[in-house]
Parts: structure tokens; C-alpha cells; sequence
């Protein structure tokens, strides 16, 4: 049964959310401000954060990169509006996903299990790229023989890149390997994780030789030469 | 007003208005005006000067025949032969100045005396003056003398003489004196020159100062015409400088009053229309609060109608399909919104169009009413999301107005991707079919609940824009026709638009440097 921590501080959408996603058999605790919800994630280890973003106090964006510093949990935002500045800069500050408010829980609920999935093992065998390995059996990747810290999703993304090597992949194929959107995905889901996963793998991530952009198509992970 | 006039007859009379233009009449004015000035002026002169300078002249040389006349007539025997009186006409011509003298005597009529007989004659002097000399006066206390010098002037040969006749005494002969007018004439003719060309150099200043003049009036009338254009573009800061204290000064004072007072109402206008617009924004926003917890629960409240009491169930039921609605309808609000504000951006990305569709359809589970004619490849750079909304809008309205089976048919063509959606269902009367695309605009006024929201199409229209397309609607020969024209990429945004930068415009960079 998957924990989650549910950050929101309206208490109805709060209560209604809570509600909702226990019916769908998560296991839920709720906060209702930024600091509360930073406590209660070092307390209680969640599985996964639903964090809105317009919280009193430190705001959804903060909380979101305060628990990135350490923890590489999957967090899926909770935002008013799909086109404004929200999302990218919510997508800057390490989140996985995000949802629309009105959100149907039905949507809310596979965007969990989809975020939650990419964390699962693989029986596969490890790869190296120059520096970079990517173990599959562990779910770890290293750079110099150093442990990376991927969040699930960079690491499904780096795992589906690196499953077809020199073959460029669009952004809505990704969408769909990695974020399970069924349809419509937000190609900026793609870009800005494309972005972070640049500054933990690349050497230069203004340059990057391993992930590279295919013009008009989408990305490709490039075996060094 | 006059503009309405004057705007048929604008091309049909296009030289004449240059013709009638102010600075073509003021150029007339003055030239005419100047004309008449130097015409009567130098006309006055002429005709003094010229009398001045002839009658002096004339009176000189009379003068000097009389006395010279007189003098010699007294040396002439009584019964003077022809020869005496060729000694005498030459001695009187010779007095000194330059004329020449003709003698004739009743006593001799076969001599004619000429003190240059090769140029003059008697037949040289008119009639007339032969005959007024000729004539005696009948001497009174006014009148000492029977016979009086007279004169009259005549061209002979083409130049201009002066010929004076008199007796000295009854029986004695007649002197005639013929003086050379020439060199008065060319001073004359000289004098004509210098005034003809002093009234087309009056002529040519009077139209230097009228073009100056126009210019000084037009110039302002030319700014006020400027500043009256840049106005109409929108401009309503536009002011002009107002110099001097004239009628052009009031004119742009008046000017500047108007644009000052159009300025703050269309400032008061938008300020008005934009707090209406933000109210509409902030209820919206408002109403999505409530709206998402109570979206929240309808799953919960859908899963367990069926087990509730038979008198609830429909209770609940009726709440979950309005809470949907409900949350529709503030969707569509706020989307309408963002495109008022300007805020609306596109997150483009390039896909294949058949797919786009294909997963419209899908999703909404409408895959048995569409027939749907789209061939794979069609790629465009489009925001997913937005092209997604027009689709269920476009394919949902057919549907439910029109009727299946509803047709879908995609084809490429100059750049453009066109998608037509037709409907089996009576078409759009004429009268709604210029307004389909407004806002709230419902075709059956009768139906108080449509289960539209009335911003449908509007929004549909809202996105195809805001990717460089449009929409049309048309009556087919079964049902409406509505397609979809899109360029197959977007219009570049807006510099302003890249606020942010973001993880897009990274990309973007990112593209250009590999």
C-alpha cells in the first residue's frame, strides 16, 4: 500500500483529496503548510508527495526543492493552471508531474501509480556509457564510479533513452514510455527532466555529448565514441 | 459627414482637387494680384513718361523753328525765286538741331524747297495740317497773329516724326519742319522692356511669397493632418505644439482638447473593461477551490449511488453530473480569460495530426459516431493540449447538433493542414451562422439548458488563432461544415512571450548549438 503525503492547504480540498485517494488504497497523510509537510516527510518517509503550490509560508516551489537536495522521492504538483509560469518553474524545481486543479482523482490516482511505477526494478543487466554505467538489476547509475542521485523518473527516462541507443526518440513517445500519458502530454514534462538529468550525467550539461537534442524529433542517448 | 461626400468623388476628381488645392488658389491669388499691381503701375508709367518725353522733345525743336523762322523769313526777297527758298529752308534747318524744313510758296507751286529733298516733300505732310496752317486767324485782343505754328505727328516710312507748319505772312510761303521722334521712340521702346520684365519679376516674387505663405499655413494644417491620422492608428497620446495665437493655434489647441478627452474615455473604457475582466478571472478562481475538493469526492459519491436508498441515488447523481459541469464551465471561463488577458501561451510540440485526432476521439470513446479520413504523416508543430480542445470541441458540437455520422477528413495542402469536420444534421440556419464562434451564442434561444457551456466554439476559434490558424463554419450539402485551416508551424511568439526562459527555452538553445 503506497504512503503518501499530501500537502494542501485549503482544508476541503484537503479533506476531499484525502478521501478520495484512500478510496483508491493509498495510504495517506495530509498537511496543511509547507513546514508542517517538510516534518511530517523527515518523520514519516512518505512514498510519494502531492504538493500544491500556492501554500502560506513557504511555497509548493520551496518545499519541492528543499526535499530535492536530499531525497529523490517521486513529487507530482498540484498546480492551478496547465500554461503559466507554475509548471515550469514547478518542473525546475524537481517535480515529476503535475495535475490540473479541478483534478479527477481518477487521473490523480494514475498519475501515482505511473510516477510510482518507474521505481521498479528491472531484470536486466548493466550498460556503460564513457563514464557513466547504468545498472538495470539495481536501479543504480554511477558516473567515475560514483553513486547518481536519480530521481525515479530521471531514471526511467535515462533507462528508456539508453534501452534504444542512436535512435531518437520524440517527446510524446517519451511522455508516453515514462509518464504513462495516455495522450496530450506536456512536452515541457520532458524538456525540463531532459534539463536535470543533463546536470547529473553530463560532463558539461550546456554541451551534452550522452543525451543529445535531435533537431525536430526529440532525444537521443549517444554512446560516446 | 464630408468625408462621405467627398470620398466617391475622390478618384473620379483626383486632378481636380490638386487643382483646387490651397496651395494652388493662394498661388493664383497672389499671382493675379500681382499681375494687376505691376500691370497698372508700369501702364501709368509708360504713358507718362512717354507723354513727357515727347512733348519736351517736340516743344524744343518747334521752339527752335519758330526762332530760327522768324529770323531768316525777314532776309527772303519779295518775289523770291526757288533757289531763295532753298537757301532759306536749308539755313533754317541748319539752326542746330537735327530737322529738316520744307518750303513751299503759293508764288512758285512747281518748287518745292527741301533742305534735304531726297527724304522730304510736301506730299510727306498730311492734308489735314495743310490745311489748318493754311488757314488765317482773325486777329482779336487774345490773338495777335493771323497764322499759328501747329504740328502733328506722323510715322513716315515707318518712323515716327514730329511735322510742324506755319506762315509768317500772308503772301509769303509756308515752312513745314519734319523732326526725327526715333531716338525717343527707342527710349521709349527701352523704358516698355524694363517695365515688362519688372512685372514678371513682380510676377515671379508675388508666387516665391505665395508658395511661402501657403507653406507657412500648410505646414500647421499638414501636422494637424498628421497628428489627425496617428490619432485614428491609435496613438492617443498624440499632442501637438501649439505656437503663436492665430486661428491654426486655436485649431490645435482644439485638437489637443479632443485627443485629451478621447484619450481618457477609451482610458477609462478599457480600465473598465479590464476590471470586468479580471472579475471574471478571480471568480473563476475563486469558484476552483470548492470546485476541486468537491470534484474530489463525486468518484467516491459515483462508486456508492448505487448502493444508496432508490430516493437518494438520483439525488446523488444529479450532484456529480452538475459538479462536472460545473468544473467544465470554470474551465472554459478561465481558458477564456487567459485568451482576453493575452496570457494564453502554446506548449508546441511537433505530432502527427492522425494521431492527435485519433486519441481525441479515443478519449472521449466517440469512435463508433466518427468516420474519420486521415492519412498518417501530417506533421505539425502544435500544442497538443490546445489542438486536443478544438478537436472535442469541433467533433463534440457536430455530434451533438448535428448528428452522426460525423466526418473527419484531413488533408495537407501549401504549408497548411486542413481538417474538415461535416455533420449529418439539418446545417446552421444563415442568420446563426455568422455567430457560431461567439461567446454564450446558443442557436435555439428556446432551449433554456443546453449541455454546452456556450464557449465551446469560441474557444475553439480562441486556440486556432493563437497557432496562426482559424476556423470557418458552412452549410455542406448535408449538414455543417466546419474546418479547421492550421499552419503546419506556428507563427513565431511574441518576443515578450519568453518570459521565464524555462526548461522550452533551454531546449531550444540546446537545439541550436547541436
Amino acid at each position: 500500500m503506497p504512503f503518501l503525503l499530501l500537502i494542501e492547504d485549503d482544508d476541503a480540498i484537503r479533506t476531499g483529496l484525502e478521501l478520495a485517494l484512500t478510496r483508491q488504497g493509498h495510504r495517506v497523510a495530509t498537511a496543511a503548510s509547507g513546514e508542517d509537510g517538510l516534518r511530517l516527510f523527515k518523520e514519516q518517509r512518505p512514498d510519494l508527495i502531492v504538493l500544491d503550490v500556492m501554500l502560506p509560508g513557504i511555497d509548493g516551489f520551496e518545499v519541492c526543492r528543499r526535499i530535492r537536495r536530499t531525497d529523490q522521492l517521486p513529487i507530482i504538483l498540484l498546480t492551478a493552471r496547465s500554461d503559466d509560469i507554475d509548471v515550469v518553474v514547478g518542473l525546475e524545481s524537481g517535480a515529476d508531474d503535475y495535475v490540473v486543479k479541478p483534478v479527477q482523482p481518477r487521473v490523480l490516482d494514475a498519475r501515482i501509480r505511473a510516477v510510482l511505477r518507474r521505481g521498479e526494478r528491472e531484470s536486466s543487466d548493466s550498460s556503460a556509457y564513457g563514464s557513466v554505467v547504468i545498472d538495470r538489476a539495481a536501479m543504480t547509475v554511477t558516473k567515475d564510479g560514483q553513486d547518481l542521485q536519480l530521481t525515479p523518473t530521471e531514471l526511467r527516462l535515462l533507462l528508456e533513452l539508453s534501452r534504444r541507443p542512436g535512435q531518437a526518440l520524440s517527446r510524446q513517445q517519451l511522455l508516453r514510455l515514462v509518464w504513462e500519458h495516455d495522450y496530450l502530454g506536456d512536452s515541457r514534462l520532458v524538456d525540463a527532466c531532459v534539463q536535470r538529468l543533463r546536470a547529473k550525467v553530463e560532463d558539461v550539461p550546456s554541451a551534452p555529448t550522452l543525451i543529445r537534442t535531435v533537431r525536430g524529433v526529440g532525444y537521443r542517448l549517444d554512446p560516446p565514441a | 459627414m464630408t468625408d462621405q461626400q467627398t470620398t466617391p468623388r475622390r478618384f473620379a476628381a483626383g486632378p481636380w482637387r490638386r487643382l483646387r488645392s490651397l496651395r494652388v488658389r493662394l498661388i493664383a491669388v497672389f499671382a493675379a494680384v500681382a499681375l494687376l499691381a505691376a500691370v497698372s503701375a508700369s501702364g501709368i508709367a509708360y504713358w507718362l513718361n512717354r507723354d513727357a518725353v515727347l512733348k519736351r522733345a517736340q516743344d524744343t525743336a518747334l521752339n527752335d523753328f519758330r526762332v530760327s523762322l522768324s529770323r531768316n523769313v525777314s532776309a527772303l526777297p519779295l518775289n523770291a525765286s526757288c533757289p531763295d527758298l532753298t537757301t532759306l529752308a536749308s539755313t533754317v534747318a541748319s539752326s542746330g538741331l537735327s530737322y529738316d524744313v520744307v518750303v513751299v510758296d503759293p508764288a512758285h507751286p512747281e518748287c518745292t524747297a527741301s533742305s534735304d529733298p531726297g527724304q522730304f516733300t510736301l506730299a510727306d505732310v498730311p492734308a489735314a495740317l495743310q490745311s489748318t496752317v493754311a488757314r488765317q486767324r482773325e486777329i482779336t485782343e487774345t490773338n495777335p497773329y493771323p497764322y499759328h505754328l501747329y504740328w502733328q505727328r506722323q510715322n513716315l516710312a515707318g518712323r515716327p516724326f514730329v511735322i510742324g507748319g506755319t506762315k509768317v505772312v500772308p503772301t509769303g510761303p509756308t515752312a513745314y519742319m519734319f523732326k526725327s521722334l526715333e531716338n525717343e521712340r527707342a527710349d521709349l521702346n527701352t523704358l516698355g522692356w524694363s517695365l515688362a520684365i519688372a512685372t514678371l519679376l513682380a510676377l515671379i516674387g508675388s508666387a516665391l511669397l505665395a508658395q511661402a505663405a501657403s507653406s507657412t499655413v500648410l505646414r500647421p494644417v499638414k501636422r494637424l493632418g498628421d497628428a489627425a491620422r496617428r490619432l485614428g492608428e491609435g496613438h492617443l497620446d498624440t499632442r501637438l505644439e501649439v505656437e503663436g495665437g492665430d486661428e491654426l493655434a486655436d485649431l490645435a489647441r482644439t485638437f489637443n482638447r479632443a485627443a485629451e478627452s478621447l484619450h481618457e474615455q477609451v482610458e477609462e473604457l478599457s480600465a473598465r473593461e479590464a476590471q470586468s475582466r479580471r472579475f471574471v478571472a478571480d471568480m473563476s478562481h475563486e469558484l476552483r477551490t470548492p470546485l476541486t475538493a468537491m470534484t474530489a469526492v463525486t468518484d467516491i459519491l459515483e462508486d456508492e449511488a448505487e448502493s444508496l436508498d432508490p430516493m437518494i441515488e438520483p439525488a446523488v447523481r444529479l450532484v456529480v453530473s452538475e459538479t462536472r459541469r460545473l468544473s467544465d464551465l470554470v474551465e472554459n471561463l478561465m481558458e477564456v480569460t487567459r485568451f482576453d488577458a493575452g496570457t494564453a501561451r502554446l506548449v508546441a510540440d511537433e505530432v502527427d495530426i492522425a494521431d492527435l485526432i485519433m486519441s481525441c476521439i479515443d478519449g472521449r470513446a466517440w469512435y463508433d459516431a466518427v468516420e474519420l479520413d486521415a492519412p498518417r504523416g501530417i506533421l505539425a508543430v502544435v500544442d497538443p493540449r490546445r489542438l486536443d480542445v478544438v478537436f472535442a470541441n469541433l467533433i463534440g458540437n457536430a455530434l451533438k447538433h448535428g448528428g452522426s455520422p460525423v466526418r473527419v477528413r484531413v488533408r495537407e495542402s501549401a504549408g497548411s493542414v486542413v481538417v474538415e469536420v461535416s455533420d449529418s444534421g439539418p446545417g446552421i440556419p444563415e442568420d446563426v451562422l455568422p455567430h457560431v464562434f461567439d461567446r454564450f451564442y446558443k442557436a435555439d434561444r428556446g432551449r433554456a439548458r443546453s449541455e454546452g457551456s456556450g464557449l465551446g466554439l469560441s474557444i475553439a476559434m480562441a486556440n486556432a488563432q493563437i497557432h496562426g490558424g482559424t476556423i470557418t463554419a458552412a452549410n455542406g450539402e448535408v449538414g455543417a461544415v466546419f474546418t479547421l485551416t492550421l499552419p503546419l508551424a506556428p507563427p513565431p511568439p511574441p518576443a515578450e512571450g519568453e518570459t521565464g526562459g524555462g526548461p522550452a527555452g533551454d531546449a531550444a538553445q540546446d537545439k541550436d548549438a547541436t
